[in-house]
């Protein structure tokens, strides 16, 4: 029988560059219509960001996708909560890690984050995972 | 203080009519590309059977196609020029939205060939003082559940209008 991580192990660090292509294929497939994620002028010149603004959800998405392919087939993720400090636009490096704050025998506790190469937080989020 | 007007209160607690989301093979796909996921198990069928499920099995955060569907999926002349739809938002001084704060937890996993209805219900509107003016603070809950009745998923969204 495996066992989850301990306590305050650190989530392997995944890199996450989305592309334009990214960003309309997640648009595109949730029908997520907002014109900021694929409307360059208009985000520009209307909204006054300075590009594309990489989607929330899926920073949210990115969240589970680290934690789900850490711990592969050992754990199920039960829950997700997060939630957007900062933006984080086309081109940003994003990099998604964590560390486990729980481990009660049943299943862990993990803290992770959504961060830009210039050290901003974009994203904050707490994943419970149980054990197969 | 106050920029929520009576009306705008009236929507709290309003249930929004159901929505059925009948999932195929290619949603899931699209999905999967969209996000990245390189699993079989999103794709192709004997992938997912081996590994248990009965057919391809979605992403985890699935349930977040089904209510964008269940709020975009409507006539342009529905959405604002921003591209956002406008039938669920009560009548606020302010559209402009940002995505707040998420939670969800998750129950059976949905796989091809499922019908996900989902129960959408504005359950909170509040608003603070921020550093560049009021922000209203607006909670839907959503449920997720199969053609069987399970529960798929049980989502609080708060979006907030500045």
């Amino acid at each position: 029988m495996t066992t989850l991580p301990e306590t305050g192990t650190e989530v392997p660090i995944q890199l996450r560059v989305p592309t334009a292509l990214d960003l309309f294929m997640f648009s595109a497939s949730t029908w997520l219509l907002h014109r900021i994620h694929y409307d360059t002028p208009f985000t520009v010149e209307h909204d006054g960001h300075p590009g594309l603004l990489i989607h929330g959800p899926l920073q949210g998405v990115y969240l589970v996708q680290t934690a789900e392919s850490w711990l592969g087939d050992t754990a199920k993720i039960s829950s997700i909560s997060y939630r957007h400090l900062a933006p984080a636009y086309l081109g940003d490096q994003l990099e998604c890690g964590g560390i486990v704050t729980e481990n009660d025998g049943a299943g862990i506790d993990l803290d992770l984050w959504v961060r830009k190469s210039d050290g901003t937080i974009t994203t904050t989020g707490k994943a419970r995972l149980d054990k197969r | 203080m106050g920029v929520i007007t009576d009306e705008a209160r009236s929507w709290a607690g309003r249930e929004y009519p159901t929505f059925d989301f009948l999932v195929t093979a290619t949603d899931i796909a699209k999905f999967a590309h969209g996000t990245g996921e390189s699993n079989p198990i999103h794709f192709d069928k004997e992938a997912a059977i081996a590994a248990g499920y009965d057919d391809v099995v979605a992403p985890t955060l699935f349930p977040y196609v089904v209510r964008m569907h269940a709020s975009a999926l409507v006539p342009t002349d529905q959405l604002e020029p921003d591209g956002s739809p406008t039938v669920d938002v009560p009548p606020l001084p302010t559209r402009r939205a940002m995505a707040g704060e998420t939670a969800i937890e998750f129950g059976e996993r949905v796989t091809a060939g499922d019908v996900i209805t989902v129960r959408k219900r504005l359950a909170d509107m509040y608003e603070k003082e921020g550093r560049s003016g009021p922000l209203v603070f607006v909670e839907m809950e959503f449920t997720f559940t199969n053609q069987h009745g399970a529960m798929v998923a049980r989502e609080s969204f708060t979006r907030i209008y500045r």
